[in-house]
């Protein structure tokens, strides 16, 4: 395995099926892999942003209820009006969770396509990053 | 020394014919022999040299992150996947409880908070951060020993996924999730009570 950066057109990236011999082909998995550098960025703001507008959009008494129930152990039932917004609650942290998943593998994916120490790819994670940023933290600033 | 071990492992397929060769010819007569490595092997076919750089998913000879640390059958994989998954999970859970240590640490310093009429009448905390803790204190430091093994297990974690073993990195990714869901669920619970107007 080469240890250093080197150019080149012939690269296999993560999976068997992903082989690279032309100039095109490595075209195109570096703009695949600037795509999903992009995509991580974005993920990265959206999880922060859906849990800013999760935590907004619960109302302030059921959230002091939900940490009331947690400090105190209550064994008793919820009352009727409460539980559907637990289930909400339960039913975004889930999906909260997933969309972490996908940012983990994502990020992962990411740091073996650039161990392949070709140096094409490298600047194509490198340009989806810094797109990626450029285009998703504006967001997170607007409320 | 992990070189050659895997050298040994593949001298018999390369020597000259041997006792031993026609021994092992008359057994794969019977069964076909995988000159072909696929990606759904038993055996991790190496793509170019020793190191895979694709995706496979096997049990045998597999290297996890130490010398001595070999995974050659199903019970050690499963023992293995059950060791990743727990520590993304412990790695997700260390990452929430710094976040919690140092808003707590950072607490004590909210003396100048002031409360402030909200809209509906309720009563809102404005508060003013102000600068972090001292070098020296406690609270720092305590933050810097866990910042280190936050550093070291997040290196240990990408060695593992580098194997490019479909088990592991299924562990790996799956403890995240389920630190991130039982973790990150009393977190944002807290963000909601302490931090009521960002």
């Amino acid at each position: 395995m080469a240890m250093h950066f080197i150019f080149s057109d012939k690269v296999v990236l993560l999976f068997d099926f992903w082989s690279v011999h032309s100039p095109a082909g490595i075209a195109l998995s570096a703009l695949v892999v600037l795509l999903l550098a992009v995509l991580y960025e974005g993920i990265k703001v959206g999880k922060a942003k859906l849990l800013h507008q999760v935590l907004v959009s619960l109302p302030t008494s059921i959230s002091q209820q939900v940490i009331a129930e947690t400090d105190w152990d209550s064994a008793g039932s919820d009352p009727p009006p409460v539980s559907r917004t637990h289930r909400r609650w339960y039913l975004c942290h889930f999906g909260q969770s997933l969309i972490h998943v996908i940012q983990v593998v994502i990020g992962y994916f990411i740091m073996l396509a650039v161990m392949s120490y070709n140096t094409w790819i490298f600047l194509g994670v490198v340009l989806g990053s810094a797109l990626g940023y450029y285009l998703a933290y504006p967001l997170l600033r607007m409320v | 020394m992990n070189v050659n071990t895997c050298l040994e492992f593949l001298k018999p397929l390369f020597l000259p014919q041997t006792e031993f060769e026609r021994h092992i010819k008359r057994i794969h007569q019977h069964l076909p022999l995988h000159t072909h490595p696929t990606s759904y092997s038993a055996t991790p076919p190496p793509a170019t040299g020793v190191t895979p750089m694709t995706f496979y998913f096997g049990f045998k000879n597999v290297e996890l992150l130490f010398s001595g640390l070999v995974i050659n059958t199903a019970g050690e994989m499963a023992g293995a996947f059950v060791a990743v998954f727990l520590l993304a999970m412990f790695y997700e859970g260390l990452k929430i409880a710094r976040e919690s240590l140092l808003r707590k640490s950072q607490v004590s310093i909210r003396y100048n908070s002031m409360p402030v009429p909200g809209p509906n009448g309720t009563i809102l905390m404005e508060t003013h951060k102000t600068v972090g803790q001292q070098m020296l204190s406690f609270p720092h430091l305590l933050q810097t020993v866990l910042h280190i093994i936050q550093v070291v297990i997040s290196y240990f974690l990408m060695l593992i996924f580098m194997t490019y073993n479909g088990y592991l990195c299924i562990a790996v990714a799956a403890g995240a999730g389920m630190g991130y869901f039982l973790f990150s669920w009393k977190k944002a619970v807290v963000v909601d009570i302490t931090e009521h107007c960002h």
